[in-house]
């Protein structure tokens, strides 16, 4: 299997990266697809609080983003998943360019894919158009993140389509609602949410979650990965 | 429910079949054995069995994400003492969503509690519709049908319909004895009457024909005894079940499980 490296971001902050991330990596993990996990909140960290394995890196500094591309080829683990700090989305696709990484994409070294998640404002269309042109020719999945919304987009349908009628290739992945309260225990707990699911503290010991909340996470989450399996992202990052 | 820990779900998909009489019986019989149940009226308008139990019984309103927690946690937490729950017929589709969503059997399971369901029938053809989507829904856990003499029976063009048979044709069956009219108002105006306590009352040897309230204890006590026997033959036949197939051990989610 090729490298592959897979860029989970937006520009607006608030649109829920890192959720999205924590349930590609769950994702992943149920696939038996290990990951390394890079945490671009730097220096803050938020990924690395329930996934502790990831590296934070400031992706706008040369020295991080060779510890990251430099070893694509040499990491055992293959596939790469990067969050992206908000506002930051935009540039590290032109930092990427500019080290012609997209070039090895393109000679077909490695495998690359996007996750654009964006919020309900118009704003978050706005964003679309910007990423565009940097995200032609790419697996670029735009990410409707529901999780925190009780209704979604204020976006006028007939706007949203002519966006996307831009976009070729462009996937669209819908993200559902989780329970507030079930939300707010993994965050406490600070643990993925498949850990959660099984029950399970930072420390791999027995947990004390509840069980109705526990339900909640297992069925979203289910949810969630047949979204990402109706969309095919490990057979589109896998080809 | 002497020497299994119990968390017995009395369910129908109808109102009016009995559900929260059944669970007053449910709970006076574990009383008796000397266990102290955890009790869990879901009918959080009417209250009506927590009104027969209320220092021992819990509210919950189905709805509620917190509720819920306290009911199912509480359901699924290893204890000595049965549980008993009343189930709305307007809680019954969330009720048994939470059960499957949650994984509730396997992890009551893993802590000692063997979930009963008692499924009352009645002559409505969605009744017995019900009752078997719930077998087949739940077939790893124990379901008991629950036949309510006092309702109004199938029709014999309802008795030919497969759903009829397969709910006639299942292994565990409780039989509720008809109560007498009188019997029953008497019961459902007085919900502090312990029906155990109606047991370890002495029989009296002969009741006037105008003493309506002696007339009434004296079937109540006898529609006791005979319920009472019925669910002890139950709690035997499931007692030698579970002792012919033991609990498994301590449930493993499986982080690979699909969505059910």
């Amino acid at each position: 299997m090729k490298p592959v490296v897979l860029l989970i971001g937006a520009d607006k902050g608030g649109v829920g990266k890192t959720t999205v991330t924590r349930t590609v990596l769950d994702y992943l993990a149920s696939k038996n697809m290990p990951t390394r996990a890079f945490d671009a909140e730097h220096p803050r960290g938020t990924l690395k609080r329930f996934h502790p394995g990831s590296t934070v890196i400031d992706i706008t500094d040369v020295a991080d983003q060779m510890r990251m591309l430099d070893t694509l080829h040499s990491s055992d683990v293959k596939v790469s998943v990067i969050d992206i700090r908000a506002g930051l989305l935009s540039g590290t696709l032109q930092a990427l360019t500019d080290v012609g990484f997209f070039d090895m994409v393109k000679g077909g070294e490695f495998n690359f894919g996007l996750l654009h998640v964006v919020g309900p404002s118009v704003a978050s269309l706005d964003e679309i158009s910007e990423v565009l042109p940097l995200a032609e020719d790419k697996h670029y999945f735009v990410v409707k993140n529901f999780i925190n919304e009780t209704s979604f987009f204020e976006w006028n349908p007939d706007v949203y389509k002519s966006y996307f009628k831009m976009l070729k290739n462009a996937v669209e992945v819908n993200v559902p609602k989780l329970n507030e309260m079930a939300y707010e225990q993994v965050e406490l707990a600070g643990v993925p949410f498949q850990t959660f699911v099984d029950n399970r503290n930072p420390q791999g010991m027995p947990g004390n979650y509840s069980l109705v909340l526990r339900g909640y996470v297992r069925t979203w989450l289910n949810q969630i990965k047949a979204e990402y399996d109706r969309v095919g992202l490990v057979d589109r990052l896998s080809t | 429910m002497q020497r299994i820990t119990c968390a017995a779900i009395v369910a129908s998909v109808h109102a009016r079949t009995g559900k929260t009489l059944l669970s007053r019986v449910l709970a006076d019989y574990v009383m008796l054995s000397g266990e102290n149940p955890m009790i869990f009226d879901t009918d959080a308008l009417e209250q009506t069995l927590s009104a027969s139990f209320p220092t021992e019984s819990l509210v919950v309103d189905i709805d509620q994400v917190r509720d819920q927690m306290r009911l199912f946690d509480n359901l699924a937490a290893a204890s000595d003492d049965s549980r008993v729950v009343d189930l709305s017929h307007l809680a019954f589709r969330k009720f048994f969503n939470l059960m499957r969503d949650t994984d509730f059997i396997p992890e009551a399971r893993s802590a000692g509690i063997e979930p009963v369901i008692f499924y009352i029938t009645n002559h409505d053809r969605r009744s017995l519709e019900e009752g078997c989507l719930l077998l087949d829904r739940f077939a790893d856990c124990t379901v008991v049908v629950v036949d309510n003499g006092y309702l109004r029976q199938p029709t014999s063009i309802t008795r030919q319909t497969s759903d009829y048979r397969t709910l006639r044709a299942h292994d565990l069956r409780l039989g509720m004895p008809a109560l007498d009219a009188v019997a029953a108002t008497v019961i459902e105006e007085d919900p502090l009457l312990s029906l155990a306590e109606v047991l370890r009352q002495p029989m009296r040897p002969s009741v006037d024909d105008g003493d309506l309230v002696g007339q009434a204890r004296a079937a109540i006590r006898s529609w006791v005894i005979r319920l009472f026997r019925e669910v002890h033959r139950l709690n035997e036949l499931m007692d030698a079940r579970l002792a012919a197939e033991p609990i498994p051990p301590p449930w493993t989610p499986s982080p690979s499980r699909s969505n059910a």
